[in-house]
């Protein structure tokens, strides 16, 4: 946004979508804020309305004020504190909602409240933090409405002359009182239609001013939602491991149950059926003598000749599956074993000066398998390049193909890889338009 | 002796048609899933059906509710369940109502042809098979309470083959002793855990399961 500063975007920049947006939320800002400054008003008048009821107002003294307010003093005290930490979470909510929606900008939910008890929802933190944030909304609020005055009634300005000619086609010699425009500056006056081009080159700079109040608003606004609305940093570390650790377990979950399916279904069925054929054919060569059924016994020792190797077959994708053993010697030979094994040419090109921690390459050697897989799956590409790179404590494995794009981050696959690069806090990035190329980056840490 | 096989590998199902057909049976039909398996024993009321537990489409257990369901419809029919690994769990809710025409085996136990066939034999006849490793499960799961403790190794060996479902004839020939040398042990056995002893093969085995913390 700060890179392309030419005069066009300046002039540009209150005709776009983000500026009308930007001024909504700014509006709406003023709105609250002054919400927010009648509350203390309102205290008050429920107050006296209250006194008033009772007759505490009158000339003559009841007997009961004393009493009531008594009662009642504390018991609106108390109703404000309870109150107030689930009226600020409820703000809270309204305004990340409006951010995400007008903005664009995501501020994470603080956690939950614990539980519905009082004691929980008076000593609830976020909510109380919610609260802050609404005192801090009224002097946030000014460059807000300052912002949103200048490009609403910077827009009214730029019309004066288009509507000057419409409205004063009075006869000539009528005497007529000036017309008003606002500025922040005070208001102008003019008589004339020359006045209104005045009025219109205001309005013109109000219109340019504008953005900038508005943006300089808002980016304080998100400064301060990020801080008193979102999660407490810690906090926030706290749940992104909670999240990626029940990903954990759960993937640990169904890559063991995965195993035993296909332990159960091919290697252990194999085996059955490869004895069955044994224990037939042992019986058909009898257990002395001339065999009875030779002929048979040779079929039966053949098939099951054919299910042991068939086992030994199955044994080996499935102990592939679980560690290569090829990448006990690093990564860059497991890499290029996989690069051969792939339908589409691979260029591999591992730079690492030393060996990364053993679940970091069994990871990254996932991930390049997953791709290549994806490549040869969907992209219909020629070539692919498969490298990996040591950035400081950093390892970057990039894949590229020149296929036909159209990956979609958030399918199954991609996302099963997010999945698992995320247990170790890395970070993937798709560049994937359709039509082509193709390039995933996958940024881990070197040790776990 | 009908037979109908439920197998969803189909490699070890034609290698079941095979080894029966070979041996005598007659198998009228051998289907991947339980609900074929259950209009085949409507069609057909076999002598005897072998199921798989595990089969499509959930992969758990339908085979076995399948076969719960089949003692219950069809009494007649024995029910050989037989899978690649055993679950006590499974033994016990298979035996619930009565141990007769039930079996419980290994897939492994197909390797040992003359064995599988007399335990399909048995089943079919009304009689128990249950898989040696089923039975010490259960056994070492009854090791503390039930008196199994005091049974000398010989005694735990016939307790072992009685659970199994095996004749005193049966045992006779597998531990390479006389009938009469069986029937001594079984005596010492019952005297030992404190059952009534029982003359029929099936009364016997419910009842050592019953004790050993079984059925």
């Amino acid at each position: 946004m700060t890179s392309d500063n030419g005069p066009m975007t300046a002039l540009r920049a209150p005709f776009t979508t983000l500026a009308l947006r930007r001024a909504v939320f700014c509006v709406v800002g003023v709105v609250s804020a002054a919400a927010i400054l009648s509350v203390p008003a309102i205290v008050p008048a429920l107050g006296v309305l209250i006194l008033w009821a009772t007759g505490a107002m009158s000339n003559q003294p009841a007997p009961a004020v004393a009493p009531v307010f008594l009662v009642l003093f504390p018991l609106t005290i108390a109703l404000l504190v309870g109150l107030a930490a689930p009226t600020g979470r409820a703000m809270g909510a309204v305004h990340r909602s409006l951010a995400d929606r007008l903005l664009d900008v995501q501020v994470d939910a603080p956690p939950p409240r614990l539980s519905k008890r009082i004691s929980a929802v008076v000593s609830d933190g976020p909510g109380w933090r919610a609260v802050g944030y609404g005192l801090l909304k009224v002097p946030l609020a000014i460059p807000e409405g300052y912002g949103a005055f200048c490009y609403v009634f910077g827009l009214v300005n730029l019309s004066y002359p288009v509507w000057w000619p419409l409205f004063r086609n009075h006869p000539p010699g009528t005497r007529l009182g000036p017309v008003w425009a606002l500025t922040p500056f005070g208001t102008i006056g003019t008589r004339t239609f020359a006045g209104t081009f005045l009025i219109a080159a205001a309005g013109l700079v109000m219109l340019l001013v504008a953005p900038w109040l508005m943006r300089a608003g808002t980016t304080l606004d998100l400064a301060a939602m990020r801080l008193l609305l979102g999660p407490r940093r810690l906090a926030e570390r706290v749940r992104e491991l909670q999240v990626t650790r029940a990903r954990a377990i759960d993937d640990a979950a169904a890559m063991m149950r995965r195993l035993e399916r296909d332990l159960h279904d091919g290697a252990q069925i194999r085996l059955a059926t490869l004895a069955m054929n044994l224990g037939m054919a042992t019986e058909k060569l009898g257990v002395d003598g001339p065999p009875p059924d030779l002929a048979q016994a040779r079929e039966l020792v053949a098939l099951a000749h054919c299910g042991a190797k068939d086992a030994l077959a199955d044994l080996r994708d499935l102990v592939r599956g679980i560690h290569p053993p090829v990448l006990d010697n690093g990564l860059g030979d497991a890499l290029a074993t996989l690069a051969t094994s792939s339908a589409i040419p691979v260029a591999v090109n591992v730079e690492l000066p030393d060996r990364p921690a053993p679940a970091i390459e069994t990871i990254a050697y996932f991930c390049a398998s997953e791709l290549l897989a994806n490549a040869a799956k969907h992209s219909r590409a020629t070539r692919i390049g498969l490298g990996v790179v040591r950035s400081g404590e950093r390892l970057m494995l990039t894949v590229k193909d020149d296929g036909i794009g159209g990956a979609i981050p958030d399918g199954p696959g991609l996302s099963g890889l997010d999945r698992r690069i995320a247990v170790v806090d890395g970070r993937m990035r798709v560049h994937s338009p359709t039509g082509g190329p193709t390039r995933v980056e996958i940024e881990l840490p070197t040790q776990v | 002796m009908r037979v109908v096989i439920a197998e969803d590998a189909a490699m070890m199902r034609e290698g079941l048609v095979r080894l029966l057909t070979d041996r005598g049976f007659e198998v009228c039909a051998a289907v991947a899933d339980a609900d074929a398996l259950r209009s085949a024993i409507a069609a057909n009321v076999p002598n005897v059906a072998i199921i798989d537990i595990r089969m499509p489409p959930t992969h758990t257990d339908e085979g076995l509710r399948a076969a719960i369901d089949i003692r219950r419809d069809h009494p007649d029919v024995g029910v050989l369940v037989f899978s690649q690994y055993v679950e006590t769990r499974y033994a016990t809710r298979l035996l619930a109502d009565r141990p007769t025409g039930v079996g419980y085996l290994l897939k492994d136990r197909v390797a040992d042809v003359a064995d599988f066939v007399d335990a399909l034999t048995r089943v079919a006849s009304g009689g128990t098979a249950l898989d040696p490793e089923v039975v010490g499960h259960l056994m070492r799961a009854g090791q503390d309470t039930a008196g199994v403790a005091s049974l000398t190794p010989r005694e735990r060996e016939v307790l072992s083959l009685m659970a199994q479902g095996r004749s005193n004839a049966g045992i006779a020939a597998a531990l390479v002793i006389t009938s009469g040398v069986v029937e001594k042990h079984v005596v010492n056995i019952f005297a030992k855990l404190g059952l009534p002893s029982s003359d029929s093969d099936n009364r016997r085995v419910l009842a050592v399961l019953r004790h050993v913390g079984g059925a």
